[in-house]
């Protein structure tokens, strides 16, 4: 297995050569480079390329104008279109999705979304009820609904496990992502970035395993790890507290040997032994990633961007060109720590007045560079920055009817899920929880100033297939991110689904998993 | 035996007992079931079916109704054997009902058991068929109770493209007839008898047949086929399958000449999108000419701006193009863009005369890191008036030269500049960018010219802990007496601390 690189294929002894690939035209650049520079007096290999999650004829046709169409023996596809990243969570990865669908207007992956949601309605039973909130969650729907209608014949007849569907644009909630996420694991992916549930993180304060290993540290987090289960979507200043009553129990635990008396107790010990040294192992490492992150989250740079966000959240200043932002451009700061926060600024403010807009725009152009001009442009498209149309701010209305921002916020015992922005609740979750109840009928003022059509569709099931709800049990809402969803958002998620009286458990599915960051940077354009 | 069971003879009682005590009633009783099935009298048949039951009052008559009425199932509790399966018996019925119904003198078709067990009830079906006995084949699949995909559909299926044949049928009548037969039938392809009727040369009773079918999938090739590519192109995009509007988007280039094709785009806005996405991949000239039709003069600049980096190499080239994209944006009027790219423009030719005349790396520098590079190149004179030229504001300027001086470390220079106006950004940065250079003489210096509110900040970063301290207490503030005590350390700094907390005793006292 190699990653897909240009020039010649690495060297090995085989004659079957299979290509996995995105359909995607520049890949098929180097697919074609790969083939063309196989060493004609070499054994012959086959080759054969399978498009995930769907074949394209462009691609097709790219191959052959690139003259190798006719080497691949087999040209299939595996349409896998949602992968399993833990129980409760799909992801299609696809990072393209939010600005093919609100840029492009292109809908490949709203379609790819509605094969996945087919899918899994062959395997978990057909979804009785779908809501949605958005343009594409409109189109999604409508795409299910009519790939419903081609299987007519076959009638699905498995007990179904979600009783809803809950499909959001992302554009729905552009603020949410743009707030830097306070969550263990929230921090995690925005200081090192979560790559396909794998953080790259510095040596430094891990125990080195060899000699000289220099290496970042590649850790795999999921909540098959019992430690990283309880305290991934904990607020970071809950984190610490939770390790060292670990770290006690851990040591108490190897105490145990000294009371080890007889064989029988012993042989008791040692066969605990092995989970216990992957428990010392586990809170070694994260340990490790606590105080990596604490060193970031303490600084004054981290406190000051905090602080201004939260300003902006709660509805302070939103109006005026913001000091720190100004003095992050002087000191050119990174560009798209810049970007989130002036977008963040516009969102809070139903966007910006001309003039401050202009301010910004002048400024970011003139310290890093004109050609920004194309990411300006692109961000403006995309709703993130704007200038103020009506002369109207929305969004106190949508906070306060919503309750977006809470002044009383328990980190460490969260009775809310602001807990996972120390104070700002998550727009899109908390419209899936009042979805749950009292249902969308109360907010019907905010839906109507929130973008896109809100909608409900019904998809009969036979009786058999019925469910008769036991009193206490929960409902299972499936909900579907169209353009990304953040891990600060799955951890409100699951907060609740872990409340007592919650009564919904969440399945979270995604075209992909991000952070702000990694958003604006697929918005960004550089032309050189 | 059979006969003396049949005649209701006593004996037939003992007979039984025997081949019974021998072990062999099964096989007997198999025996049965099996001649029953080569036997071509409905009455013979009936004899040698009923042995394998029990001779009892009103078991016969379930028989007779197996055999050529409705019913279907029978019971077989009542059978001389316990546990004697019933499936070989049920099913010879079934088997026997069907050949005797293709026997029967208006179908004709003779059969023996052996030859139909050869041939497979889809083959018997399929001959049925090719002599249009429809409604006889789709009551055998109905009472076999075959799978509809294999049954009843196929044979609609049929059916229907039969039907299309009938060329003194209206169109409407024909697609309606069939579609109330067929209905969502499932299994049934209204697109295969789409085909077979554009087979025949009814295109338009194709394209109504194609209405009905639900998979977009199955329209589209069809469609195209026929030359109803603006159709397919509409089919297409209802499906959302991306992929099946670029076939027929690809159809339709080749097909239409390039005007019917941009308008036909046009009404399209979904192709539309999907299509300039592939030209910018493919063909950027197409891109530009689309955006040309539609007046969309800001993406027209965008277009030229993207030109003016990736396929522009000398200066000229790349100046030309950002006047072409200038002059779309205001036709946009997209004022501010139009702006910058002539901002961009004229720091191009700058950067450009700075390189013939300095020497060294300036093109596509950002302007701000222009000025930045000619301040540590010593040019100052020069970053001064391109400040001016793009009217730099006044606090980012500070910070840029701040930056720039301290990454020279020309502490002379830094500390003139610091002289040379009231600083609009304070002192503190001054502070903090010495620290940063590891100057904590020079940082002192600024230090003190720190405003009141950030003074015990900056008293901290240079080390001065007692003087932060005084400072604190001079002004009261409880956020700032603990951030002071944070930084005392306990062996050098405890007269420090034990005085911050005099102070703060002192404070809650009032």
């Amino acid at each position: 297995m190699f990653t897909l690189k240009g020039n010649r294929l690495p060297a090995a002894d085989v004659k079957n050569i299979i290509f996995f690939v995105r359909p995607r035209l520049e890949l098929m650049d180097i697919i074609a480079e790969n083939v063309l520079s196989e060493d004609r007096r070499g054994p012959v290999r086959d080759f054969h390329i399978l498009f995930v999650p769907r074949r394209s004829l462009l691609c097709e046709q790219r191959l052959k104008d690139l003259g190798v169409l006719g080497s691949f023996i087999h040209r299939e596809e595996y349409s896998l279109d949602l992968i399993p990243f833990d129980g409760d969570l799909l992801s299609m990865e696809s990072e393209g999705a939010f600005k093919e669908c609100y840029l492009e207007g292109d809908q490949t992956s709203l379609y790819h979304a509605a094969k996945g949601l087919m899918t899994l309605q062959a395997l978990y039973g057909t979804i009785p009820q779908i809501f949605g909130k958005g343009e594409c969650a409109r189109q999604v729907a409508n795409m299910m609904i009519r790939m419903k209608r081609e299987f007519t014949g076959s009638q699905n007849s498995i007990f179904p496990v979600f009783d809803n569907l809950l499909l959001l644009d992302r554009n729905v909630d552009l603020l949410t992502p743009l707030a830097t996420q306070l969550t263990y694991e929230g921090l995690i992916d925005e200081i090192y970035g979560i790559q396909n549930s794998y953080a790259k993180l510095p040596p430094e304060k891990f125990a080195p395993k060899k000699q000289g290993d220099g290496e970042a540290k590649k850790l795999q987090l999921n909540s098959a790890e019992e430690l990283y289960a309880e305290i991934r979507d904990k607020n970071f200043n809950a984190v610490g507290s939770v390790l060292s009553k670990k770290a006690k129990v851990i040591s108490a635990a190897f105490e145990e040997r000294h009371n080890a008396k007889t064989v029988g107790e012993i042989k008791q010990f040692v066969s605990q032994l092995p989970h216990m040294q992957a428990a010392r192992g586990s809170l070694a490492n994260h340990t490790s990633i606590a105080e990596l992150i604490k060193d970031v989250t303490t600084s004054e740079d981290f406190f000051d961007k905090l602080t201004v966000e939260q300003e902006f959240m709660s509805g302070i200043d939103t109006d005026k060109v913001n000091n720190y932002i100004e003095d992050c451009i002087a000191q050119k700061h990174p560009l798209i720590k810049v970007l989130r926060l002036v977008c963040l600024q516009s969102v809070c403010n139903s966007g910006l007045k001309q003039k401050v807009l202009d301010y910004y725009k002048r400024e970011i152009l003139q310290t890093y560079g004109y050609e920004h001009i194309l990411t300006l442009y692109n961000l403006e498209k995309a709703g993130l920055l704007k200038p103020q149309t009506g002369g109207r701010n929305n969004y106190p209305t949508i906070r306060k009817t919503l309750r977006l921002w809470m002044d009383d916020v328990n980190e460490q015992n969260p009775t809310d899920i602001s807990y996972v922005y120390s104070g700002y609740a998550p727009l899109s979750v908390r419209l899936a929880q009042l979805l749950s109840r009292p249902g969308w009928r109360s907010i019907e003022e905010v839906l109507r100033i929130l973008p896109g059509p809100h909608f409900e569709e019904r998809q009969p099931l036979p009786t058999g297939l019925q469910k008769k709800r036991q009193p206490g049990e929960n409902r299972v809402t499936l909900i579907f991110f169209l353009g990304g969803v953040t891990f600060a958002e799955i951890a409100a998620l699951r907060f609740l689904s872990q409340l007592e009286d919650g009564g919904t458990e969440y399945v979270i599915a995604t075209t992909k998993l991000m952070n702000g960051s990694s958003w604006i940077e697929a918005l960004m354009e550089k032309p050189f | 035996m059979t006969w003396l069971w049949l005649k209701e003879s006593q004996k037939a009682d003992e007979y039984l007992r025997e081949i019974q005590e021998l072990g062999q009633l099964t096989q007997a009783v198999q025996q049965c079931i099996e001649a029953a099935g080569h036997e071509h009298q409905p009455d013979m048949q009936k004899s040698l079916l009923r042995v394998g039951l029990e001779g009892r009052a009103g078991q016969g008559w379930e028989l007779s109704l197996l055999l050529s009425g409705s019913s279907q199932a029978a019971s077989f509790g009542k059978c001389f054997l316990d546990r004697f399966p019933p499936d070989s018996f049920v099913c010879m019925c079934q088997d026997l009902r069907v050949l005797n119904a293709v026997r029967d003198y208006h179908i004709g078709i003779p059969l023996t058991y052996s030859q139909y067990k050869q041939l497979t009830i889809q083959v018997l079906l399929d001959r049925l068929v090719l002599r249009r006995l429809y409604p006889l084949a789709i009551q055998i699949c109905e009472y076999l109770r075959l799978p509809e995909v294999q049954g009843v559909s196929r044979i609609l299926a049929h059916w229907a493209c039969y039907k299309v044949q009938q060329k003194d049928v209206s169109d409407e009548d024909v697609a309606r007839a069939i579609n109330q037969k067929l209905g969502d039938t499932p299994g049934v392809s209204y697109s295969d008898i789409a085909a077979r009727a554009y087979g025949c040369g009814r295109t338009e009773l194709a394209i109504k047949l194609l209405e009905y079918e639900p998979r977009s999938g199955e329209q589209v090739p069809l469609l195209l086929k026929m030359k109803r590519s603006k159709l397919a192109l509409s089919k297409a995009i209802e499906s959302g399958d991306t992929d099946l509007v670029f076939t027929v988007l690809l159809h339709l280039k080749n097909e239409l000449n390039r005007g019917d094709f941009f308008m036909t785009l046009r009404n399209q806005p979904m192709a539309l999108s999907l299509y300039r996405q592939f030209c910018k991949h493919q063909e950027l000239e197409t891109l530009k000419d689309l955006y040309n039709q539609d007046d969309n003069h800001q993406e027209l600049g965008s277009f030229h701006i993207r030109a003016s980096y990736a396929t522009e190499e000398r200066i000229e080239g790349r100046v030309a193009a950002l006047q072409t994209a200038a002059d779309a944006f205001y036709k946009a009027k997209n004022e501010f863009a139009a702006k910058a790219t002539e901002d961009q423009m004229r720091l191009l030719r700058l950067q450009r005369r700075l390189e013939d005349e300095l020497g060294g790396q300036f093109l596509d520098l950002s302007l701000h890191d222009t000025v930045t590079t000619l301040i540590l190149g010593g040019h100052n004179k020069r970053a001064e008036q391109l400040a001016r030229d793009f009217r730099i504001p006044d606090k980012r300027l500070w910070w840029l030269k701040l930056t720039a001086l301290a990454d020279l470390e020309d502490w002379e220079e830094l500390e003139k500049f610091s002289k040379s106006k009231k600083s609009p950004i304070g002192y503190l940065p001054f502070v903090e960018i010495c620290m940063k250079q590891h100057n904590k003489y020079e940082a002192k210096k600024y230090a003190s010219r720190v405003g009141p509110e950030q003074k015990v900040k900056a008293l901290l970063l240079v080390g001065d802990v007692a003087q932060a301290a005084d400072v604190a207490i001079e002004h009261r503030n409880e956020a700032e007496l603990s951030l002071v005590l944070s930084h005392c350390t306990g062996a050098t700094d405890g007269a420090t601390a034990d005085k911050i907390q005099r102070a703060r005793a002192q404070a809650q006292k009032k």
